[in-house]
């Protein structure tokens, strides 16, 4: 047991090989690395840097940033998590004015906190989507993603008829 | 490119910012994998969200038909699937209301918390099946589940139909009503029993009793009576012929409740319990130890428990016939008793709850607050909900012993009371009926045009009775919250 675990320091290294050194308790943020970290003790890692293929330079970049703030959140227990995501689709501020980034950049960092298995910033990600959704038509939201109209006007028709009894009565 | 932008016009800038802006957006279902895109959807629990999303594309449209989705939708808004719909129904009857309604509610959330996989079969059995079940499930997607549900509940809110009969012409007292899946059964203090279908229509009068009939229940298609005449009456519900008379009682019979197929215990004024074996018509035991009027009794295995005017109540073994326990702390009658096999509530004209161990027998809580009689009472899980003569029904945690919601229901008293997870009915004698959210304690709506009392009420997933006085008739108000079939 090293009695500095607080100061230790760890390097990860993106896929375009740029290199980030953080401290060993905002990278275990990551249940990928903390995992890692335990896996292959220490001394290794802290002597070479930790490889996240998965991941380019500025999402690495911004994934880092959200850990370094929420470094010192308790870490979800598994009981937890159902009642916690049965909660609304509450983010707190600081979390919202992380999350405004273009749509590229949010998806990349839903997708790094899947590969990194980083479950708080994952659902950040996954309910600041699902605010993008909310409370919009078919047609805003298709403007909202960019997304095309690929039903026939037949197939529209009926899709709206089948959800029709969800609408306010 | 910065030099660029930086000689334009705020015109040319426009153009370029409608140009590159759909350029940053994308599709994030496209994007995503499927397990992040459902992801997503989990935090969405309006269904409009999710129906208005399928209408955006082919591929949208397919994620929102995935059924994890709907599945966590019905968790989030309590909508068990019934143990009915993923398996055979259960060879013996429900009965309903009352405490064989409690367990099945608990084992719909077993069968919720299992059932990931059968929620996306939505055929029927292989047809190997078929010879040996004539009862096919009805094996629905969560979809389809959340859909009718839904629709039930925007009924329950503010819609359904009602139909409206009189029953007699007089203002009979209505003393017991039950709702079976075959039945609607009225019991009147004028001697009559009326059977109706689940409808509503009237199927036949069971006549036999010569003065007030105060307590029965049916089982499947038998039901057990008792009165004024200290008779117990054993009928066939599907002919109207009474197979037994069971005489015994030397005073009014005023509770009655079976324990299994064969066998019916009856409480009585004359302050015994009897159990009978309604097959052969003939007394199995009487249980003896109360000083005064039995008034109440509910049965769960082998145990029952009664509550009596002599203030105490019991804990008697059927097998045995033998009182194990007897509960003493209420300072007065005892009007009405709930039991869930591990503990025991009972309601008194001195205006407090109390809640006992069964097996020990020991007193475990009272519960105050009401302020006057408490005259009605049902255990459902970990909540207790009581209804008093002094017009007010509160909801009660067992978990805590304390009071959740205090509802002023009624003007005047509460003349009867049923809950499910989701609401409470009440009906007082100011002859109104209300639906209440059993979570928020909030009234959702009143059901019945008002009249001059309400009798009884009871209810269902998909269906509301009541019986009340109006215009000095006594008449019944049957509600269905169905949707029409063309929507499912």
């Amino acid at each position: 047991m090293s009695a500095d675990k607080s100061t230790q320091k760890v390097t990860l290294t993106s896929n375009e090989n740029t290199t980030i050194e953080v401290d060993r308790v905002v990278a275990e943020r990551s249940m990928l690395i903390k995992n890692l970290i335990e896996d292959l003790g220490d001394e290794a890692v802290v002597s070479s840097p930790i490889p996240i293929p998965n991941v380019n330079d500025p999402v690495l970049r911004k994934v880092v940033e959200w850990c370094e703030h929420h470094r010192n959140d308790a870490t979800q227990s598994a009981d937890d998590e159902n009642d916690s995501r049965k909660k609304t689709t509450d983010i707190d501020e600081w979390d919202q004015k992380f999350m405004q980034v273009d749509q590229e950049m949010l998806f990349e960092i839903i997708l790094a906190a899947n590969y990194l298995d980083i479950k708080a910033l994952l659902d950040v990600g996954c309910k600041t989507v699902a605010n993008m959704i909310k409370g919009k038509s078919p047609e805003e939201i298709r403007k909202t993603f960019n997304i095309t109209n690929d039903f026939t006007p037949e197939e529209e028709e009926q899709i709206r008829r089948e959800n029709e009894w969800a609408e306010d009565r | 490119l910065a030099d660029l932008l930086n000689l334009c016009t705020s015109g040319q800038l426009s153009f370029v910012h409608q140009f590159v802006s759909p350029l940053l957006k994308k599709d994030p279902f496209t994007t995503l994998p499927d397990e992040l895109c459902l992801r997503i959807l989990s935090f969405i629990d309006d269904p409009k969200v999710l129906a208005r999303a399928s209408q955006v594309s082919r591929r949208w449209r397919d994620l929102l038909s995935d059924d994890m989705t709907w599945k966590n939708l019905c968790l989030k808004h309590d909508y068990q699937r019934r143990l009915s719909e993923v398996q055979p129904p259960p060879t013996h009857p429900t009965v309903t209301p009352g405490p064989e309604a409690q367990s099945f509610g608990r084992q719909d959330e077993d069968s919720m918390g299992q059932d990931v996989s059968g929620a996306l079969t939505s055929v029927s059995l292989p047809a190997t099946f078929e010879g040996s079940a004539n009862a096919r499930p009805v094996l629905r997607s969560y979809k389809s589940h959340f859909k009718q549900r839904y629709l039930v509940d925007a009924a329950w809110r503010a819609g359904g139909q009602n139909v409206s009969r009189n029953i007699t012409q007089d203002g009979g007292v209505v003393t017991s009503l039950h709702l079976t899946p075959k039945y609607i059964i009225v019991a009147l203090d004028n001697a009559k029993i009326h059977v109706f279908d689940t409808e509503g229509n009237a199927l036949r009068t069971l006549q036999g009793h010569v003065m007030g009939v105060w307590a029965m229940v049916p089982w499947d298609d038998v039901l057990v009576s008792g009165g004024c005449d200290r008779d117990v009456r054993v009928w066939d519900l599907s002919t109207g012929a009474c197979l037994h008379t069971l005489r015994g009682h030397t005073s009014t019979v005023r509770c009655l409740k079976m324990s299994d197929a064969n066998t019916a215990i009856s409480g009585s004024r004359d302050t015994t319990l009897r159990i009978w074996d309604i097959r052969t018509g003939l007394l199995k035991n009487v249980l003896m130890g109360h000083q005064a009027s039995v008034r109440c009794l509910e049965i769960k295995g082998d145990v029952v428990v009664s509550g009596s005017y002599d203030a105490t109540a019991k804990v008697w073994s059927i097998s045995e016939g033998r009182c194990l326990h007897t509960l003493q702390g209420h300072y007065s009658h005892i009007y009405a008793i709930a039991f869930d096999g591990q503990r025991v509530a009972t309601g008194s004209l001195d205006t407090s709850v109390r809640i006992w161990n069964a097996q020990t027998g020991e007193c475990q809580a009272i519960l105050q607050g009401h302020t006057s009689l408490v005259g009605q009472l049902q255990m459902r899980g970990g909540t207790l909900v009581t209804g008093g003569s002094d017009g007010s029904v509160r909801v009660w945690s067992l978990e805590r012993f304390c009071a959740i919601h205090r509802l002023a229901a009624h003007d005047n008293s509460v003349t009867s009371l049923q809950f499910d997870d989701t609401r409470v009915v009440s009906g007082g004698s100011d002859g109104r009926v209300k639906v209440w959210d059993l979570k928020t304690g909030n009234l959702v709506r009143e059901l019945v045009t008002q009249g001059e009392a309400v009798w009884r009420v009871a209810f269902e997933d998909e269906k509301c009775v009541a019986m009340a006085l109006k215009n000095g008739r006594t008449v019944m108000e049957v509600w269905s919250f169905s949707p029409p079939a063309e929507m499912l």
